[in-house]
C-alpha cells in the first residue's frame, strides 16, 4: 500500500482526506455562490448584488471548513512536554556552543535579576557559570 | 459631526472584527501573511466596506496576526507565518531553556511596543516625502523596474530570482492579452490570488504526480512539542511595558523607529539587521535571546506597518515588499480601488484618506487589535494553541482555501479568471520551490508587466 501521508503547504494530510476537502471545498461554495449571485441579481442591480453573493460563497468555503474539520482529524501528535526534562544543562551546553557564554546571573541588571530568579533559572544559570570557570581554570592550568 | 461619526464607527467596527478574524488565524501555524491577509481584505473591500473601514480592517489584522502568529512560533518552534522565520532559532533555545512562556511574552510586549511606535513615525516619514509624490508618480514604471529587480536579488534566489522574473512578466503579460480578448477587460484580482496561494497550488499539482506524492511522502502524522503551560504571574495581566527592561524597551523602540524609516527593505533583512544591531552586542546569553525575541518581533511588526503606510499616503503606489503584497488590496481591488495603467493615475485608499485619518484609524485599530489579542495571548496561548493543533485539520484549511480561490475568481472574470488563477500559482509556486523567487518578487513583477511593459513599448513605438 502506498503511503497515505503527505506534506502539503506546510503540514502533514492524508491525500484522500485531503482530496475529499477540496471537493467539499469547491462543491459548497461555488454553486452557493452560483445560486445567491443569480437570486441577487433577480432582487438587486449589478454591482452590489455580485458583492452580497461574494460574502455567501466565502459563508460557504467556512461551512465547507467546519464539515471537513469535523471529518478529518488533524495529522498532528501533539506531545506536552514537561516542565523540566533534567536536560537543562545539555541545553545549556548547546546554546552556549552557538551563542556563546550565557554568563553569570550575578552580573544581571536588577530588573532581569528578578526575571530569572522568578523563573526559577538563577540556580541552572549560576551552576552553569560556575562550571565554565572551572573547565577555564583547568584548561588554563594545563595551557 | 455625523460626517466624522460615520466613518469612525466603520473603522471600530471593522477593527474589531479584523482583529478577532486574524487572532484565530495567527494561531494556525504556517498560515502566509499574503495568503491570508490580502484575500481578506479583497472582499472586505469588493463588498463596500468605506475607506476608514478598509484601512482599520487591514491594520487591525496585521496587528492581530502578530501578536497570535507569536503563539506557534514560541510555544511550538514552528514558525507562526514568513515574517517569523528569523526569530525562530532564539525561540527555541529559550524553549528548551525551559521558558517559552518568557519567549512569547518578551515578543509580544516588543510587538505591541513597535506597533504603537511604528504608526505614527510612519505617517511623519510619509508627510516628509510627500511633497516628492508627483515626481515620484511620473516615474512609477521605471521605480516598479528598479524595486521588482532590487528586491529579487535582496530575496532568497539572488540572481537566479531576476532572470525568472523575465519569463514570469511575459506570462502576465500573455495572459492579460488573452483574458482581455475574451472578457473585453484585463483581471487583476485573480493574479493577486494565484500569486498568494502559488505555493499550495504548485503543491496540489505536484501531489497529483507519482514523482511528486514520493518527495512529499511523509511516514506518519507529524509530532509537535508543545511546550508546558508555566505562567509565572498570577492574577493581574503583566503590563507590556514591565515586561521589558530598560535595554530591551529602548532597544525595541530604537529598531522601530529606525524600521519605520525605511519601506524599501525585505522585512526579513531588515528584521535581522535590527536584531544585530540592538541585540547583538550583549554579552550575557539570557539577556541576548530575551532581548532579540523583543528586538526582532517588534522590528517585523514596524517594518509591516512602515512598508504599508508610507508608499500608501504618500505615493499611492505600491512599492514596497508589504504593499505588494499583504497590503496590495489597498492599492488596487478593481473596480473600487484602481490604479491607471496607462497614466499610473490612482483611486485607492491615498486618494480617499487625507494623513490624519491614517494616523487616527491606524493608531485607534492597533489598539483595538492590542487589546484583544495581549490579554488573551498572554492567558490563553497553551490551551488556545493546543485546541488548535488537536482540532483544526490542515485539510480543511486546504479545502478553504480551494473554494475562495474559485468563488473569488469566479466573481472576477468567470472561469477564464480561474484559469489564469490556477496558472499563476502553478508557474509562480514552482519559481518559489526552485528559484527561492518568493510572493513579493511576483507581486512586483505583475506591477512590471502591468506599468513597465507598457512603457517599454512606448519608447519603441
Amino acid at each position: 500500500m502506498e503511503d497515505r501521508y503527505l506534506e502539503v503547504w506546510g503540514d502533514t494530510v492524508d491525500k484522500r482526506h485531503l482530496l475529499i476537502s477540496i471537493i467539499l471545498g469547491v462543491g459548497i461554495s461555488v454553486p452557493v455562490y452560483l445560486i445567491a449571485d443569480w437570486l441577487f441579481g433577480m432582487l438587486a442591480d449589478g454591482a452590489v448584488g455580485h458583492s452580497y453573493a461574494l460574502l455567501v460563497g466565502l459563508a460557504g468555503c467556512i461551512a465547507a471548513a467546519v464539515v471537513a474539520a469535523r471529518l478529518f482529524k488533524p495529522k498532528r501528535i501533539v506531545e506536552v512536554g514537561t516542565e523540566h526534562t533534567g536536560s537543562r544543562e545539555a541545553a545549556m551546553d548547546a546554546i552556549e556552543a552557538e551563542i556563546g557564554p550565557l554568563g553569570d546571573p550575578d552580573e544581571l541588571p536588577r530588573a532581569a535579576l528578578a526575571e530569572v530568579k522568578e523563573l526559577g533559572l538563577y540556580d541552572d544559570l549560576k551552576a552553569q557559570h560556575e562550571k565554565n570557570r572551572r573547565t577555564a581554570v583547568e584548561t588554563g592550568e594545563r595551557a | 459631526m455625523t460626517a466624522l461619526l460615520e466613518p469612525t464607527l466603520w473603522a471600530l467596527g471593522m477593527a474589531l472584527l479584523g482583529a478577532v478574524v486574524f487572532a484565530l488565524i495567527g494561531l494556525v501555524s504556517g498560515t502566509d501573511e499574503t495568503a491570508t491577509v490580502a484575500p481578506l481584505t479583497l472582499l472586505v473591500i469588493l463588498l463596500g466596506v468605506p475607506p476608514a473601514g478598509v484601512f482599520a480592517f487591514f491594520m487591525a489584522s496585521i496587528a492581530a496576526k502578530h501578536v497570535t502568529h507569536a503563539i506557534p512560533t514560541t510555544l511550538l518552534g514552528i514558525p507562526g507565518d514568513t515574517m517569523a522565520a528569523p526569530l525562530l532559532r532564539d525561540a527555541q533555545m529559550l524553549r528548551e531553556l525551559g521558558v517559552p512562556h518568557i519567549a512569547l511574552r518578551k515578543a509580544i510586549s516588543g510587538g505591541a511596543m513597535a506597533a504603537l511606535i511604528a504608526v505614527p513615525l510612519a505617517v511623519l516619514f510619509a508627510w516628509i516625502i510627500t511633497p516628492f509624490s508627483d515626481a515620484i508618480s511620473a516615474v512609477a514604471p521605471w521605480l516598479f523596474l528598479a524595486a521588482a529587480v532590487l528586491i529579487a536579488v535582496l530575496s532568497k534566489g539572488r540572481w537566479g530570482a531576476l532572470i525568472a522574473l523575465v519569463p514570469f512578466v511575459l506570462i502576465i503579460v500573455g495572459l492579460q492579452q488573452f483574458s482581455s480578448d475574451i472578457l473585453g477587460k484585463g483581471l487583476s484580482i485573480s493574479f493577486f490570488l494565484g500569486i498568494a496561494t502559488g505555493p499550495l497550488i504548485a503543491d496540489l499539482v505536484l501531489a497529483s504526480t507519482p514523482a511528486g506524492r514520493r518527495s512529499m511522502a511523509r511516514p506518519g502524522p507529524r509530532v509537535f512539542e508543545l511546550a508546558a503551560d508555566v505562567r509565572t504571574w498570577s492574577g493581574r495581566m503583566p503590563n507590556p511595558a514591565k515586561v521589558l527592561d530598560r535595554t530591551q524597551f529602548w532597544g525595541t523602540a530604537g529598531a522601530a523607529a529606525v524600521s519605520s524609516a525605511t519601506f524599501v527593505f525585505s522585512p526579513v533583512a531588515m528584521t535581522v539587521m535590527m536584531g544585530e544591531l540592538f541585540g547583538g552586542r550583549i554579552k550575557n546569553g539570557y539577556r541576548k535571546l530575551t532581548t532579540l525575541m523583543a528586538v526582532k518581533n517588534g522590528t517585523t511588526e514596524s517594518t509591516y506597518i512602515a512598508e504599508t503606510l508610507i508608499p500608501l499616503i504618500a505615493i499611492g503606489l505600491p512599492l514596497s515588499p508589504m504593499a505588494a503584497g499583504p497590503a496590495n488590496p489597498l492599492f488596487n481591488a478593481p473596480p473600487v480601488f484602481t490604479i491607471d495603467t496607462e497614466t499610473g493615475a490612482t483611486h485607492n485608499l491615498h486618494d480617499l484618506l487625507g494623513p490624519w485619518q491614517f494616523l487616527v484609524f491606524g493608531l485607534l485599530a492597533v489598539i483595538i487589535a492590542l487589546l484583544i489579542t495581549y490579554p488573551f495571548a498572554m492567558t490563553q496561548a497553551h490551551r488556545a494553541a493546543s485546541w488548535i493543533m488537536r482540532h483544526v485539520s490542515h485539510e480543511a484549511i486546504i479545502g478553504a482555501f480551494a473554494g475562495l480561490i474559485a468563488v473569488i475568481c469566479l466573481y472576477e472574470g468567470g472561469i477564464v479568471a480561474i484559469l489564469v488563477a490556477v496558472t499563476v500559482g502553478l508557474v509562480g509556486g514552482l519559481m518559489n520551490r526552485l528559484f527561492a523567487m518568493h510572493t513579493g518578487v511576483q507581486f512586483m513583477g505583475y506591477y512590471v508587466a502591468a506599468l513597465t511593459v507598457p512603457a517599454i513599448g512606448g519608447l519603441f513605438s
